[in-house]
């Protein structure tokens, strides 16, 4: 199997940057997952892509606009109305959803080159990222699991909150290295580490 | 005898000595010291030299609203000119120097424009225009070398042209109670709400917390009010739905209650931490906003009321209290209300020897007196100053009996000698951010003053609750009980409060005497800033301006860097007194954004230099690596050529595109916009999109196609591939793959809802290389496996997968170059891999890359349209596609299209072009019948885009001409004056290059 | 300004894109009524007063929405899908407020 190519490659420098002697603060990481897929429901079957779902990655969503949740292994999380996007570590998801997802409840689009997974974490994620996007990060607008769209400048994401301090932003492949490198210099003040 | 440092009191930390220089002069301060605070207490009065005369001025205030003490801070090559000394803290290596004079601050020499007072009057910049009408200068340039010397005279501090290598950042926050100033009724204010358990934020302009709270010396609770607010803000600080914003001037209130903020990160420190920003522009979406700005103290209006040593009562209040300086050692005071006693009281206190209180009011209460007797100071009622003596500091004042009743001076003028001056002429409420928010403000004619409105009365999409002397209410008890009840409604609290601190306030009546000017001879200024003196207030009044607005302009009264902080409301006073109405009938100008300076960094934010968005295609690091020269393309970056060593662009596109024609090329077109059309209607939906049908189009097979907007014009075209069933690739052309997306968007959403269509952005997702040349084909078949890719399997238009290096590809063959050519899509993670197996394979037969001129030359070859001829003002059929217009179906535009305009016959038509002089052809150059060097005219159409033909070993181009179809083979001239090109060139057939197709089809 | 996305919640404006004058209806695509083409394709109202927008959530979810705002004080009386509804996506209760 070839391996896909980072497009964070010759900006991905792993160790700690900027004013970390004062401690890291936020560690910033890609996680590469093997399958990114969007899924959309036509108007009235999103019950049924809900279900669908379910029987391909096991996690069951919440009700409501933008929920969602992960195991750390799959994630989901609603972006727009009767629209997901779903990311696991294995490939092969979009063949796995295509033969759930027939085309009377809606249509599988495979994203897995398309979006860069970007993943910060750590007690300063909210404040770094509060710097990029006009949505308010706290915790009770913004619950564990849950998924946002929005866009920083030109650069469209959707952002997931997999835990209290841990946000995967899922950008477009061509922007990834542009968003990164904005994301690196917006930590340096409160020390970061690159995993 | 002048200014000097208390031994004690005061909010410095005396133990801490900072060393800075102003105007290259050594100084030392505290911690704790404004540039403004420390100076003063080594002596200095003068600070600055005014805008237009160019007097001395020293400090007027201690605050952001300071019209005259503007120095320069330099740091290194970069210097930021006109910042109050008052709002830069000292901090060791502080270098600063004084604005607008030469050769230096103490004898500069342009001063001598005071002399031409009359000259610079008001409205000087109006008139210098016109000039004089009569007289032995009339139709002279005198006038001009006169306006010149005045620009060059009149000014601030200068800007400099060093980079600025600071940083700046964009913040977004959130909270539920925005709390705009910490002084007693702010803190109550923020204290209440986050004791509710609300999401707060309190900013302030200042450094400290407390706004008066630091100078007031008043008792809150049984301690110093300072006191209290130490541990107020103690107890916010330590919570975690707080968040304390100090250095943080919120100067803009826009809708929905957003507000913006310019937070002073690390200005005031030696050195920044690293990465920390030095401004931050803070985005506040606030869900409730208390303002709790305060008030600004206004000067009176009286001759030499400019002169240094001449101050605000409330500034020198805070000089002693909150800094330890006295401004002085014999001070004198001039008042129209009672809040100056409570400073002649400090200034007692803190050492300095009060001589007089002239009042305007020919009565005194009790209280009063009793102040004043306490202070040991002579009281003159009903007296008025009305002169200053002195030169740079001040030496004395001279005062006479006057009637406030009718504003006449009578009997003889009295000297004192004192050395500082101190004023008072009542409170304006800071309302800026009312007033940019809608608020239309009140005057009040017991406080003198324009009040903010009621709650009810507010403007819908901005909702504030007001509190303390932003309302009005002049006094710490008045401030403490509002802020507390503005904290809680702002929280939405119906719970019973907790007890209000009691304070002990020395009494003072809050409602001033309605006197403004005292009219004596001699320059009263109202806006010292921008150099407006009453009289100029009356001049434009004389020559016809009786709005304020136009007032506000023609004089430019409040029109400096202070905004007319504390000149509005004299100046108002004075236009209304002057027209002979009362004040609220003249009314009020609106303020608007910024409340104070903001630097253009912090609204630049990150966006300029390396942190600007880019786009680059999955194989952009071999471009790079493999000698590529990049160029910008909106946001992405795409190979312009890949030039050898000694190369020029143009043999280097020109042995690319040949190479090309002779062997093969290939290119990226990762960039073009790709777009998942799937669902049951997919078809359907695409023709009524596009002009030509593709219902009919085999799966597995792609098509050309061309949208029109609704107006019928031409919009976009690409191709489009059919997938499967219900699954199309739509391509766009790079630079309108977002206006597609959204036009497609617009049609599901808005007007076909009933369309089971889905519509995805993958431009991403694929990476795309074009291979094309007659040995594109066996190029491919070196390295293609799983698929044929022979004729038959994959004819023209025709789409196979298959494999390269173990890679999943889809290959579409189309051609744009025109020459056999395919279209090698992967999964964008794959791109440099396939990428670099199809060098390889290339290698054999001569395979050249070639970037996006040589890509222009051979489309112009083809005379393939793209955004130069689809400009937003072209049919299809001007461009020679209205082949392409399905007459079985409507679709967007079909209607619109045949309009009597779109059709004409004499419309800009898509043609060739061929230089006969053989010499390069520019585009936007015009196209003429007949030359004219001398006078160009006659345009018939113009060059679109144009090049060199290595395949015709001729200079070219597409041009659009009138009825140009039918000019073919005729000749004409281009006539391009600008670049001086001038030339004959016969108009052929946009498609100059194997006009038949065959090469592409082999 | 803020414009309270059903699906996302308030929103700053700078995430939006304004698609136009809401009350313009698009004739039958075949329809030749050169007439109501002209006035679908060009003609606008420009109320001092509450106007019927669309605007496209194109930094977010990117749903058209149906906006009535004011255009003297840009209150915005209400934002909904121009699609309609979508059942098992209710508008967000917890940020419902602009």
């Amino acid at each position: 199997m070839v391996e896909r190519q980072s497009p964070l490659e010759p900006e991905f420098h792993v160790g700690s940057h900027g004013n970390f002697e004062h401690g890291v603060e936020i560690i910033l990481t890609e996680t590469r997952p093997g399958s990114i897929v969007q899924l959309a429901a036509w108007p009235g079957e999103e019950k049924k892509l809900i279900s669908g779902i379910r029987t391909v990655t096991g996690l069951a969503l919440p009700d409501g606009a933008g929920g969602g949740l992960s195991d750390g292994v799959k994630s989901v999380f609603g972006f727009a109305p009767g629209k997901f996007t779903v990311a696991d570590e294995a490939e092969g998801l979009a063949a796995a959803f295509a033969r759930v997802v027939t085309p009377a409840i809606g249509t599988v689009t495979d994203l897995s080159h398309g979006r860069t997974a970007i993943r910060i974490a750590g007690p300063k994620a909210e404040w770094v990222l509060a710097k990029f996007f006009a949505i308010d990060f706290a915790l009770p607008a913004f619950p564990v699991g849950a998924g946002r769209s929005t866009t920083h400048h030109d650069v469209f994401a959707q952002i997931q909150r997999t835990s209290a301090d841990q946000f995967d932003i899922y950008v477009f492949r061509s922007f990834a290295r542009s968003f990164w490198k904005a994301l690196c210099h917006a930590s340096e003040e409160v020390g970061y580490e690159v995993q | 005898m002048s200014p000097r440092r208390t031994d004690t009191g005061g909010r410095i930390d005396r133990l801490k000595t900072i060393r800075f220089t102003f105007d290259g002069v050594a100084y030392t301060g505290h911690a704790g010291d404004t540039l403004a605070s420390a100076l003063l207490a080594k002596g200095v009065t003068l600070f600055g030299r005014s805008f237009k005369y160019h007097r001395p001025r020293g400090l007027l205030t201690a605050g952001v609203e300071e019209p005259n003490a503007l120095v320069t801070v330099l740091k290194g090559e970069v210097r930021e000119p006109n910042i109050p000394a008052t709002m830069v803290e000292i901090h060791d290596g502080l270098v600063a120097i004084s604005q607008n004079r030469f050769p230096s601050l103490a004898w500069d020499i342009n001063a001598v424009n005071q002399l031409g007072g009359k000259l610079l009057s008001a409205g000087f910049y109006y008139k210098t225009f016109m000039g004089p009408v009569v007289g032995p200068l009339k139709g002279t340039r005198f006038w001009m070398v006169c306006e010149r010397f005045i620009r060059r005279a009149a000014g601030l501090g200068s800007a400099g042209s060093a980079k600025d290598p600071a940083r700046y950042e964009r913040m977004n926050a959130f909270c539920d109670v925005l709390v705009v100033g910490s002084g007693p009724a702010g803190l109550m204010a923020a204290k209440a709400a986050a004791d509710q358990g609300a999401r707060v934020m309190l900013a302030d302009l200042e450094p400290r917390f407390g706004g008066s709270a630091n100078w007031s010396g008043e008792t809150i609770d049984g301690a110093p009010a300072s006191d209290w607010a130490r541990r107020t803000v103690a107890q916010l600080e330590g919570r975690d739905n707080v968040r304390l914003l100090p250095r943080t001037t919120v100067w803009g209130y826009y809708d929905n209650n957003t507000l913006a903020a310019l937070e002073r990160v690390t200005d005031h420190k030696e050195q920044p931490g690293k990465g920390e920003p030095r401004h931050r522009y803070w985005a506040i979406r606030a869900k409730s906003v208390v303002l709790a700005t305060g008030a600004f103290e206004r000067p009176l209006v009286f001759p030499g009321n400019d002169r240094p040593g001449v101050m605000l009562a409330h500034a020198a209040e805070r000089y002693a209290n909150e800094f330890g300086v006295l401004p002085g050692e014999r001070i004198a005071l001039f008042t129209n209300n009672d809040s100056a006693y409570r400073v002649a009281v400090a200034l007692k206190k803190a050492g300095a020897a009060v001589v007089a209180i002239a009042d305007v009011r020919p009565e005194l209460s009790a209280e009063m007196r009793k102040l004043a007797e306490e202070v040991d100071a002579e009281i003159l009622a009903g007296h008025a100053v009305v002169a200053t003596e002195g030169g740079r500091a001040l030496s004395g004042l001279k005062l006479q009996r006057f009637d406030m009743a009718n504003g006449t001076l009578t009997g003889d003028a009295r000297s004192i000698h004192a050395d500082c001056l101190l004023m008072s002429g009542g409170w304006s409420p800071t309302i800026h951010l009312a007033s940019q928010a809608g608020a239309k403000a009140q005057w009040n004619a017991a406080r003198q003053a324009f009040l903010p409105p009621k709650p009810t009365q507010q403007w819908p999409t901005q909702q504030w609750i007001g509190a303390g002397a932003f309302t009005g209410s002049f006094s710490t008890a008045e401030a403490i009980a509002e802020g507390r009840a503005a904290g809680l409604a702002a929280a939405g609290a119906t719970g019973t409060p907790t007890a209000l601190p009691t304070v002990e306030a020395v009494p003072g009546d809050p409602d001033p005497a309605p006197v403004f000017e005292i009219r004596a001879k001699g320059k009263s200024f109202v806006d010292f800033q921008h150099d407006v003196t009453a009289e100029d207030v009356r001049l434009a009044h004389r020559e016809g301006f009786v709005s304020v607005e136009h007032l506000k302009r023609y004089t430019t009264l409040g029109m400096a860097t202070d905004q007319g902080k504390s000149s509005n409301i004299p100046g108002l006073a004075i236009m209304a007194e002057a027209l002979g109405k009362p004040i609220p009938e003249v009314g009020t100008t609106r303020f608007r954004p910024p409340f104070a300076p903001v630097s253009i960094g912090s609204l630049a934010a990150e966006r300029f230099g390396d942190l600007k968005p880019e786009r680059l295609t999955p194989m952009h690091d071999w471009h790079v690596a493999n000698g590529a020269t990049m160029y910008s393309a909106g946001l992405w970056y795409r190979p312009m050529i890949y030039g050898d060593a000694g190369e020029t662009v143009e043999q280097a596109y020109v042995r690319e595109a040949k190479a090309t024609r002779e062997s093969a090329g290939i290119v990226d077109v990762s960039t073009l916009g790709k777009i998942a059309v799937q669902g049951p209607d997919a078809a359907a939906f695409l023709d009524r999109v596009y002009t030509n049908m593709f219902s009919t189009l085999a799966v597995g097979k792609a098509r050309y196609g061309l949208m029109l907007r609704e107006d019928g014009l031409a919009f976009d075209d690409g191709t489009t591939w059919r997938l499967g069933e219900q699954d199309f690739l739509m391509t766009t052309t790079t630079a309108n793959a977002g206006k597609v997306m959204q036009h497609l968007e617009y049609f599901l959403d808005v007007i076909w809802p009933e369309l089971k269509v889905h519509v995805t952005s993958v431009t991403d997702e694929w990476a795309g290389a074009a291979i094309g040349g007659p040995k594109a084909r066996q190029i491919l078949a070196a390295c293609v496996t799983s698929t044929a890719v022979d004729n038959a399997t994959l004819p023209f238009m025709g789409i196979v997968r298959g494999e390269i290096a173990d890679v999943p590809v889809m290959i579409c063959r189309l051609s744009f170059s025109g020459e056999m050519a395919f279209e090698v899509y992967s999964g964008a993670g794959h791109g440099t891999h396939v990428w670099e197996a199809l060098i390889e394979a290339g290698k054999p037969f001569g395979l050249v890359t070639y970037g996006l001129e040589a890509l222009g030359t051979m489309r112009i070859e083809k005379g393939h349209v793209t955004g130069a001829e689809i400009d937003g003002r072209t049919t299809a059929r001007d461009l020679h596609l209205d082949w392409m217009l399905s007459k079985k179906k409507p679709f967007i535009g079909s209607a619109m299209m045949d309009r009597e305009g779109l059709i004409a016959s004499d419309r800009l038509e898509l043609v060739g072009l061929i230089a006969l002089d053989n010499r390069p052809l520019n585009g936007g150059a015009h196209i003429v019948e007949e030359v004219d060097e001398a006078n160009p005219h006659g345009s018939i159409g113009h060059i679109t885009a144009c090049c060199y033909s290595p395949a015709l070993g001729k200079h070219i181009a597409l041009a659009l001409v009138k009825g140009g179809k039918a000019r073919r083979g005729t000749r004409a001239h281009v006539s391009d004056p600008l670049r001086n090109r001038f030339g004959p060139v016969e108009i052929v057939s946009n498609h100059f290059f194997d006009p038949e197709g065959t090469r592409m089809h082999g | 300004m803020l414009i309270t996305c059903p699906y996302c919640g308030p929103r700053d404006v700078i995430e939006f894109t304004y698609q136009g004058d809401g009350n313009r209806e698009r004739p039958d695509p075949a329809s030749q009524n050169f007439e109501a083409w002209n006035a679908y394709v060009y003609d606008r109202l420009n109320p001092a007063g509450d106007h019927n927008e669309i605007w496209q959530h194109s930094g977010g979810c990117r749903a058209h929405l149906r906006v009535v705002r004011n255009t003297l004080t840009h209150e915005i009386s209400s934002v909904a899908f121009v699609r309609g509804e979508h059942t098992s996506t209710p508008r967000r209760k917890a940020e419902g407020k602009s």
